[in-house]
């Protein structure tokens, strides 16, 4: 099995998940050797055949180009498999390359079993194994999935790639995110913090753990009535509806309202004394603990990692 | 001697007084006329509305509410003063008339005299008196009005018109009476019998007999005047509640209460929906902001008006009435606001005290149709949200619909499509259905029915949400819908009767959807447990406990049950310390109106207000027996910081405690 | 103007799903049916264009049983002008190319300016679809779009990327737009164009018409992940749990990767 492994550079930084890409192709075996349009200077962590363009000449992310760029090194390759990260990156180009080498795409992989490309399905309720029918495969990979806890060590033996191509679309810049309002619906993580908290200067322990975790911290209605927090934080059916990755409830019963707001979450851990509050329902992990002692102790566990 | 008097004493009875004083009385008639033609015109701006059933005892009701003062006096002090007073000057009109029957009719015609002897006595005195009443009555008035203001009490130029002419016609009616017995009755025995008249006929005594002559002439015209003045100011001033207030009563609202009128959404030619403009309400809407005296007592005890939200009932009355007779074609939804529109939890305290019998809480649930009707707007996105949910699943909670029968599971009942062989229907409601703390309460009245031996069957996955919430906010459509589906299911089995333990679907079922085909009788488990209680086929432990206890809008003001879940607390040993504000004043507990999907944003918390009246009492248990009461409480106890103090929960949890 | 919605119809996600007889699929019995989530923000975008260029004709296109239909109508009651069904009983067996090939093969030669979709499907979610449909149509797409404009003739977007950043864009029309969480709210149909939405051309295609591709791929086996956590439940001393904790979220979650 032979790899082609896309890694991703934007506006002057290393992007994507290599971990993720050599995680993958530790799992399927085989040789690999990786394209990015990057810097010279900014070289992943690898230690195989690298091809790079560069993006200076190309410019920031423009499909037409891009895929023009990884069709030639495709040629060059003749890999079985062109694997992307499931990134807006990956999953703007890979159909595009899927399309132009008649290859299939299987997205958003988590597990390769067999000869089987393991999907998720349904806000990955549940899982999919894919049996693909062409001689070339285009994957993008569920972020995470195949993480290596630690890259191997590496300099790339760096080929340039260049031609002259345009794309119709035209890069304009980048906007980053707004400081200050918060956006919960898009938070990746959220710990959220209820009446079980009991009192307002507790929400300082929810934040820190919420940070040390990457995401942000929600509240309750009660603790929004109790004015403990600001209207923008309240998760539930009367404040926002959201859908992190993994949902950290403090002190939280789950009122019907709250519980309806938070159930999409991918992964639910409740932190609670009490082991019959509806929360235990629907979360995956229940923590019976005293907040004000396991909380700090596991943002501090956590920050240390 | 003949205790009479003569009438027209001093002024004479010939033609220069009878021509000019029939004259003015036909000019105060014609003005009158006029003037209510003219308001008439307006309420026909609304649209069309047809309220004549039962026209007996919608007349009976009429007399007994204005003669009786029956809803005016509901509130102690202002109520009873403007009772006293209506009841005096009742009587002072009546008086004027006899003595215009007797002079003018009577004797003119027929020489019939009745005025004389025992019942000149009765009526001398009874007229003395009620006019001391209406003086008294309009002094405490005065004094409530402009020195003591209650807060929220509007004062305009009419309150200045009406105490200073009612006064005037009062005054100047004893200062005639004064002069013309300080000429003819002093030292008399008669004169005893005018006990007021005769204080100001001492105090006149000194007074030459010309100038007393000439005093009561002047006074009795001006009388006259005043009075001219007073009949012809009634369509112009608040003055005019005497008639449209009446009239109000004869087209009030007789049931079922609160009952809204549906939309015919069948009717392809239908292109508006709901009112935008004053001129898309029914007549009788107009007509209810002309008979509105504001009273505030709506606003009194309006749960939003109460926490800082923007909707005042009396305002909200009066802006649509300032917008039929000043500006019909404008947008009625912007000079109302929308914020005040959504504010509305449709609790019908407003409407349940109003001495106008005006009907508030229809008019805000068509101006709320409109916005979502016809503009797709909503208070928040998560009231579309919910909406989007009940269309998909069923519910507002947007829990998959084919686990809404889950919870009865292990419970030995079955869904209908199961077993429909059952003696009740129990339609179980959302809450009920999918909350966690409300299936307690689902499990417990299942539990109540087993032990009295009752087989109950529920409809699982085929039952929906009733729509109410959906209604109230003005998603008629969607309500028809889920209506509509619900009723096919029910009907599809043969249901002899259905149980209900939420209010709101209780009302919906019992109410809404006879409109819509469905004719089983409907029973809340309030009720219904009674009566099982009651034939003995439930058995309960007494064991004493104190608890104070909620009546939920829809159970209480909406369908008058008070009394039934009381009985059921005190069965079960609970002894309930009353909270002030119950029974027909209990204060909403934030949820109806649909604003259990809504998030409150404005002001403070309703629950918590509510948890802060329960804690008052004392007791350590609040009892509900609604399943949007009950989770309102469970957030306002803790928001109140009471949680461990006050426990809130249903009577049907208490009772199978005490099995 | 000429515009395309594409829409698929999804399960509920709320629904309890079973995996179907065959074992390829999910069994739909007892599911709820919606619109697509991103293709709601389609829909939108789609009729707040014409409601800003006036002179537009929106066409929803949609794969799938006759129960789609019922999709379809709202998306014509959020404002929509016609529809295009596209009759296949047996769509949840296509796969994406499949699903961009008769689309391509309805788009082709209707010069349609814009086609709007969704970035993805809530169930299969394999974010496909709108891409490769450009590509068979060699048109420009723009993917993952937060924020959209027009103006005679090229449209300037905003592409959500990671981290809180978008990208803005420009392109010449005609071009394939996939949209994002974000990009709109979408509207909730107003009772009168519920009523017009019913009178509204709603066009059936048969599949077999339209399909010329071939899969490239197919469903092995369908089924339940191992339970996440499953409902575990850890007691004990705050500093075990601790550490029991974080490793279950290394094992289940990727957020400590």
């Amino acid at each position: 099995m032979k790899l082609l492994l896309v890694a991703e550079y934007r506006d002057g930084a290393l992007l994507g998940n290599m971990a993720d890409l050599l995680g993958f192709a530790e799992k399927v075996g085989g040789n690999h050797t990786m394209f990015l349009v990057g810097n010279n200077s900014k070289l992943p962590q690898y230690g195989g055949k690298l091809y790079l363009a560069d993006s200076v000449k190309h410019g920031e992310y423009n499909p037409a180009v891009h895929k023009q760029l990884l069709l030639e090194v495709i040629g060059k390759e003749n890999p079985d498999m062109v694997v992307f990260c499931h990134s807006s990156y990956g999953w703007d180009l890979a159909p595009r390359v899927a399309w132009a080498l008649k290859a299939a795409q299987v997205s958003e992989v988590v597990d390769y079993v067999g000869t089987n490309l393991v999907v998720p399905v349904c806000n990955a309720k549940m899982r999919r194994d894919v049996q693909v029918t062409t001689a070339v495969t285009v994957t993008t990979l569920q972020a995470g999935a195949f993480g290596l806890s630690e890259l191997p060590a590496g300099t790339p033996d760096v080929e340039i790639v260049d031609m002259d191509t345009q794309g119709q679309i035209e890069f304009l810049g980048y906007e980053e995110a707004a400081a200050g309002g918060v956006d919960l619906s898009k938070a990746e993580v959220i710990v959220s913090a209820g009446r079980g908290i009991g009192k307002p200067g507790n929400l300082e322990m929810i934040s820190s753990l919420a940070k040390a975790l990457g995401g942000e911290y929600g509240a309750s209605r009660p603790v929004v009535d109790s004015e403990w927090a600001e209207h923008t934080r309240q998760v539930g059916t009367t404040g926002q509806t959201v859908s992190p990755k993994v949902y950290v409830a403090c002190g939280i019963s789950g009122a019907i309202q709250h519980l309806a707001g938070m159930k999409k979450s991918e992964f639910v851990v409740a932190v609670n004394t009490d082991k019959e509050a509806p929360i235990g329902d629907i979360a995956d992990v229940l923590v019976v603990a005293d907040l004000t002692q396991f909380v700090p102790m596991l943002t501090e566990k956590i920050t240390a990692l | 001697m003949e205790f009479t008097r003569e009438i027209y004493w001093n002024v004479g009875h010939g033609p220069m007084t009878l021509i000019p004083m029939y004259l003015l009385a036909m000019v105060a008639i014609i003005v009158v006329v006029k003037g209510f033609l003219q308001r008439i015109a307006v309420y026909k701006k609304g649209r069309e509305f047809v309220r004549n059933d039962d026209l007996s005892n919608r007349f009976i009701a009429m007399l007994t509410n204005m003669i009786l003062q029956k809803k005016v006096t509901r509130v102690s002090w202002a109520g009873l003063f403007h009772g006293l007073f209506f009841w005096g000057f009742g009587i002072l009109f009546i008086g004027t008339g006899l003595i215009v029957l007797q002079a003018d009719f009577t004797d003119l015609f027929f020489d019939y005299v009745f005025l004389k002897g025992n019942f000149y006595k009765l009526f001398s005195i009874i007229l003395d008196i009620a006019g001391l009443v209406c003086v008294s009555m309009l002094a405490a008035l005065f004094v409530r009005r402009y020195v003591m203001t209650p807060e929220g009490l509007e004062t305009k130029i009419d309150d200045a018109i009406m105490h200073g002419l009612l006064f005037l016609i009062v005054f100047t009616g004893f200062v005639v009476e004064g002069a013309r017995m300080a000429v003819t009755e002093l030292g008399s025995p008669v004169a005893l019998w005018s006990p007021v008249g005769l204080v100001l006929a001492k105090m006149m005594a000194g007074l030459e007999d010309g100038a007393l002559l000439a005093l009561h002439k002047v006074t009795w015209w001006f009388h006259l005047v005043l009075v001219i003045g007073f009949i012809s100011l009634i369509p112009f001033t608040k003055f005019r509640h005497i008639l449209t207030t009446s009239a109000n009563y004869f087209l009030a609202e007789r049931g079922p209460k609160g009952k809204l009128v549906g939309l015919d959404l069948e009717d392809e030619e239908a292109e508006e929906f709901g009112a935008t403009k004053v001129t898309d309400l029914t007549w009788k809407d107009i007509l209810d902001t002309d008979a509105c005296t504001l009273c505030k007592r709506c606003q009194d005890r309006c749960p939003a008006f109460n926490t800082e939200k923007p909707l005042s009932p009396m305002k909200l009355v009066n802006q649509i009435g300032d917008a039929a007779f000043n500006n019909p074609e404008a947008n009625l939804i912007d000079t109302l606001s929308k914020d005040v529109l959504w504010s509305c939890t449709t609790c019908r305290a407003c409407q349940e005290i109003c001495p106008a019998s005006i009907e508030h809480v229809s008019k805000i649930v068509e101006l709320r149709r409109s916005m979502v009707l016809m503009e797709g707007e909503f208070p928040g996105e998560e009231v579309m949200a919910a909406m989007e949910q009940t269309e998909v699943n069923g519910n507002p909670l947007g829990i998959g619909y084919a686990e809404r029968g889950t919870w009865a599971e292990g419970l030995g009942i079955k869904p209908l499509s199961e077993d429909s062989q059952v003696d009740v229907l129990y339609f179980v409601g959302c809450y009920g259905s999918f909350d966690k703390r409300n299936i307690k309460v689902a499990k417990s009245f299942v539990k109540l029915c087993q032990a009295a031996g009752v087989k109950i069957g529920i409809l699982g996955k085929e039952e929906k949400c009733c729509g109410e919430p959906m209604r109230k906010m003005g998603n008629e459509y969607l309500y028809q819908t889920l209506a509509m589906e619900n009723i096919e299911t029910i009907n599809s089995y043969k249901v002899k009767k259905i149980v209900t333990s939420c209010p709101h679907c209780y009302n919906t079922l019992e109410k809404d959807y006879r409109d819509l085909g469905l004719e089983v009788e409907i029973e809340t488990y309030t009720v219904f447990l009674e009566s099982l209680l009651e034939s003995g086929q439930l058995e309960i432990k007494n064991i004493q406990f104190s608890c104070t206890y909620h009546d939920s809008c829809y159970l209480g003001r909406h369908n008058d049950i008070y009394e039934p879940p009381r009985a059921l607390i005190a069965t079960a040993g609970g002894q309930i310390v009353e909270m002030d504000k119950n029974r027909t004043e209990a204060f909403c507990c934030s949820a109806g109106g649909g604003r259990i999907m809504a998030e409150e944003k404005l002001g403070e918390r309703i629950n918590i207000k509510r948890v802060k009246m329960a804690v008052d009492t004392g007791a350590p248990v609040l009892l509900s027996n609604c399943p949007f009461c009950l989770t309102m409480f469970e957030d306002g106890v803790k928001g109140a910081d009471v949680e461990d103090s006050l426990r809130p929960k249903d009577i049907a949890e208490v009772m199978v405690e005490r099995l | 103007m000429n515009i395309l919605v594409c829409i698929k119809q999804v399960p509920d996600m709320e629904s309890k799903f079973k995996v179907d007889g065959g074992g390829k699929w999910y069994d739909t019995t007892d599911l709820a049916w919606r619109m697509n989530e991103y293709d709601e923000y389609a829909v939108e975008q789609a009729v707040q264009l014409k409601e800003q260029v006036k002179d537009a004709d929106i066409t929803v296109l949609c794969i799938g049983a006759d129960k789609v239909k019922e999709t379809m109508k709202k998306a014509l009651a959020m404002g929509c002008d016609r529809g295009a069904h596209i009759a296949d009983d047996e769509v949840s067996s296509k796969e994406p190319c499949e699903i961009a090939g008769i689309i391509t093969e309805y788009a082709k030669g209707k010069h349609f300016e814009i086609v709007f979709t969704g970035m993805q499907s809530q169930d299969r979610g394999s974010g496909q679809v709108g891409v490769l449909v450009a590509e068979m149509l060699s048109l420009p797409a723009v993917t993952t779009v937060v924020d959209f404009s027009y103006d005679s003739g090229k449209i300037e977007v905003k592409r959500e990327l990671e981290g809180g950043v978008k990208a803005k864009v420009a392109v010449t029309t005609p071009v394939v737009v996939t949209c994002q969480l974000g990009l709109n709210t979408p509207r909730y149909p107003t009772l009168p164009n519920i009523m017009k939405a019913k009178k509204k051309e709603l066009l059936t295609i048969p599949t077999a018409d339209l399909l010329k591709v071939d899969a490239r791929q197919q469903t092995a086996k369908m089924y339940f992940p191992e339970k996440k956590g499953g409902g575990m439940v850890l007691e004990g001393e705050p500093a075990d749990l601790v550490d029991k904790l974080i490793q279950v979220l290394k094992e289940k979650t990727s957020v400590l990767a």
